[in-house]
């Protein structure tokens, strides 16, 4: 067997030198000190992303992107489709799982400040990846077609408009029309399963290229205990934490799988309390928060504006977080890093209570 | 001196009665005029109105210059769009016609103009009836004189001047039929009327006189929900109806069957009001060989089973009433399987028993027994698919074919009529496989929920094993390289 596996490993070899890239990662060592813990989100966070990518191919195999077709193709998909309500109910899980551990690895990568020099790219391409993240479950959600989906994603296209200048040709955009219609959905289609699984990609490998490269970050204040290679011990260890969460995956899938609700109508009146996916209610609660005026600018429109400008400085941290760069102790970071974790739980919390 | 307080008081006199006269109509009588002859034993006449009254002008002039000069007021004959107008300056105020000693009501003007004879006539910018259309202008008389137009046994002649004239008809609504006083005088209503009882219902006892609408508004007293309660103002008046020796319960008996619960309660007009099974205007009682063929304008499939079932011959020997006979006629209840059967709540038993018509006796026997069975199979089936439901399973193909044991089972209580047991069976049969396959499908989506959970607890386990399978390794390899 062994001998199999080494003439196989020699053919490859001798074509394409990998003897190279294995070395290279034989090399590759992970620090270990007590933060060690925070370096696996980022892998679990992959994991979920090519479970994401496998089930959803999938369910393109019967999925119809089209105002007629697509919540009846959702119907036959968990009816008909041997394990299609699998299929689907993990696509669901494995997406809200997805976007709450990218949370969880950029805020350890804020708060450990992994983001400076040389990770300086590597945090803007992980923040660019949550920001698509945040896309896919956006263009997502509509797919099925369902009255809430629908709604949701009038009100979320209606926030975009709001912004000055660019606000209403984005929101046509979006739409492909007026309102959300039937081009609506086979434009979220195609950013969902096209465009932005291209830009993801790309990011997404300059992103794990740049790890690669770069190597482990070793915390600031954090004394490092010794090394361990990544080959097979941290491997083996994502692995575990990988079947870990596939455990829990299957768990929700099958205990509380994907509901299909009532087919859109955009004719019928919009239902009682139609609330975003939970990865937006931040946002969405603080704008109902805001009064419709603030001065003389529209509440919406600056609250908007401020998630907006937010958005940008914390893509930004590695360049105005000067001290850190310098190797000092900056506990502004701290202090941001604390009061947003509040701030979107606290607004979460009250989105789902008020 | 005494011949001169004699000539005074002969002219004064004299001058005093010249100005009671009135000119127009002393003219106008001098002449031979027609009007002026109407206008003799007119109402208006006897409470003092004169010609000037409607048509302007100076009554107390004989000079014709004077008496109809444009000075005067004089309007001649008043152009169509004035006439009711004119009628209303006296008729629709209530202290004028106090003056007069009348205790006629004053709102004919608002409720004519609201009508659907207030419409825009063709012709000119006027109603299509005026005042003097239906109460004639010159000779009008009290309503109660049977010399009126509108005196309730000539009313029918009154509406159809317009109503039974189709070239007139067609100008305002070619739809509308003009057989009304045709129909009318085959009904029961219109030979009373025609035989001078003017009890007997006429056109505007039930379309109203002043405020009449088009059936089809909401407003008529003969729109679909309205007309039991309009008809029930006489039918349901026990003193009124005295004389007529009919019975005055069928709207209270109505009010509670199927089809007054439909109609009153629901507010669905295609459920039958009164016109509808005993005509409108050619209302007459349903005989006893036409009252299946009444209620099988709507319930057809009905009616033509029973034509071809062995019951229309024995019906007929023995003189019932087909459709009446087992569901009655106003209180028509809701049908129920009870109503099959040889229990004491089976209508089947009032003819057969194990003695007599002993036939029929087991067929209902069996009829019923097929039909509870399926009823049974049908709420097993459903119940399957809520437990399935419940359990989050998807059910909507299921709950779909699930209609089709509804459909049969209502299949089957048409096919009833038919009487005939294998057909029934036919029916029974249709129900019977699709509940089979509901149930099984059910049951397949129910087994499905367990098996989900024994495959995740198959799952869970293997990914357990093998996450302790590469503990172990890991634990071994670091070990051998102290990590």
């Amino acid at each position: 067997m062994k001998k199999l596996f080494n003439n196989i490993y020699s053919w490859i070899d001798e074509r394409v030198q990998i003897s190279d890239l294995v070395k290279f990662m034989s090399k590759k060592y992970v620090p270990i000190h007590s933060h060690s813990i925070w370096y696996y989100f980022g892998g679990v966070s992959l994991f979920f992303f090519i479970i994401q990518v496998v089930t959803g191919i999938l369910l393109t195999f019967y999925y119809k992107g089209s105002s007629e077709q697509a919540y009846e193709s959702i119907k036959f998909i968990m009816s008909k489709v041997e394990f299609g309500w699998l299929i689907r109910s993990i696509h669901a899980w494995s997406a809200n799982l997805f976007i709450f551990t990218i949370f969880i690895h950029m805020f350890s990568v804020f708060f450990e400040r992994t983001y400076r020099k040389p990770r300086e790219l590597t945090w803007v391409t992980g923040v660019l990846l949550f920001f698509l993240s945040l896309s896919f479950g956006f263009s997502g959600y509509l797919l099925p077609w369902n009255e809430l989906a629908y709604f949701a994603t009038k009100v979320g296209t209606d926030i975009v408009g709001v912004v000055p200048i660019i606000g209403e040709p984005l929101k046509l955009l979006l739409r492909g029309s007026e309102d959300v219609t039937g081009a609506t959905l086979s434009r979220f289609f195609a950013f969902h399963v096209m465009l932005l699984p291209l830009i993801f990609s790309l990011i997404l490998f300059i992103h794990l290229l740049l790890v690669q490269i770069q190597g482990m970050s070793e915390p600031v204040e954090e004394k490092v205990k010794g090394n361990m290679p990544f080959f097979p011990n941290f491997f083996l260890r994502d692995l575990i934490l990988w079947l870990l969460v596939l455990n829990i995956l299957a768990v929700l899938a099958v205990f509380f799988p994907s509901e299909l609700g009532l087919k859109a109508n955009p004719l019928a009146p919009a239902p009682a309390g139609i609330k975003p996916e939970w990865y937006f209610m931040f946002m969405f609660q603080s704008l109902k928060f805001l009064p419709s005026k603030i001065l003389f600018i529209d509440g919406e429109l600056l609250g908007i504006l401020l998630f907006g400008s937010a958005g940008v400085l914390w893509l930004l941290v590695p360049f105005w977080d000067r001290k850190t760069a310098r190797g000092q102790k900056n506990r502004l970071i701290n202090y941001i890093g604390i009061f947003a974790i509040i701030f979107i739980i606290v607004m979460t919390i009250l989105g789902w209570v008020l | 001196m005494k011949v001169f307080v004699v000539s005074i008081l002969f002219y004064t006199i004299l001058f005093s009665q010249s100005k009671k006269i009135d000119q127009c109509f002393q003219c106008h009588m001098e002449i031979g005029s027609i009007q002026a002859e109407q206008f003799v034993n007119d109402v208006h006449k006897s409470k003092g109105l004169s010609c000037s009254s409607c048509h302007g002008g100076d009554n107390t002039s004989d000079d014709d210059a004077i008496a109809m000069s444009a000075k005067k007021g004089f309007i001649g004959k008043p152009k169509p769009d004035k006439i009711s107008e004119i009628c209303a300056n006296c008729h629709s105020n209530p202290s004028k016609m106090k003056k007069f000693g009348s205790s006629v009501t004053t709102g004919q003007m608002e409720n004519l103009n609201k009508s659907v004879h207030g419409k825009a006539s063709t012709v000119a910018n006027t109603s299509i009836a005026q005042c003097t259309t239906c109460h004639n202008a010159h000779g009008i008389v009290k309503v109660n004189n049977p010399k009126s137009p509108v005196y309730p046994t000539n009313i029918p002649q009154t509406c159809g001047k317009c109503h039974s004239n189709v070239v007139y008809m067609q100008k305002y609504n070619p739809s509308l039929p003009v057989d009304q006083i045709e129909k009318y005088r085959t009904s029961k209503h219109g030979m009373l009327n025609k035989a001078g009882n003017k009890k007997a219902a006429a056109c505007a006892d039930c379309h109203g006189s002043h405020n009449i609408f088009s059936a089809k508004d909401v407003r008529s007293s003969v729109y679909p929900t309205n007309i039991p309660t309009t008809c029930s103002k006489c039918h349901s008046n026990k003193e009124y109806m005295k004389e007529f020796k009919i019975p005055t319960d069928q709207f209270e008996k109505y009010k509670e069957s199927v089809h007054g619960i439909a109609l009153l309660k629901k507010n669905d007009i295609s459920a039958p009001a009164c016109n509808d099974c005993h005509g409108n205007h050619a209302a007459t009682p349903p005989g006893i060989s036409s009252i299946s063929k009444v209620c099988g304008t709507c319930h057809a499939l009905n009616a033509e089973l029973f034509a071809s079932s062995p019951h229309k011959k024995a019906f007929e020997k023995n003189n019932y009433p087909e459709c009446e006979t087992c569901h009655n006629n106003h209180n028509i209840a809701v049908t129920r399987d009870e109503l099959l059967g040889v229990g004491k709540t089976s209508i089947c038993s009032k003819c057969h028993s194990q003695n007599q018509q002993f036939k029929g006796y087991t067929a209902a026997l069996e009829m019923r027994k097929l039909i509870d069975d399926l009823t049974e199979k049908h709420k097993i089936a459903t119940s399957k698919i809520f437990e399935a439901e419940q359990k989050g399973m998807e059910v909507e193909e299921i709950k779909f074919r699930e209609r089709d044991i509804n459909s049969s089972i209502l299949e089957a209580r048409t096919v009833i009529h038919s009487f005939d047991v294998s057909k029934f069976k036919e029916v029974i049969k249709k129900g019977e496989i699709a509940s089979d396959e509901v149930i099984s499908d059910a049951k397949s989506k129910i087994d499905e929920f367990y098996i989900r959970r024994i495959g995740l607890v198959a799952a869970i386990l293997f990914s357990t094993l093998l996450m302790i399978l590469i503990y172990l390794y890991l634990k071994r390899i670091e070990k051998e390289k102290n990590i």
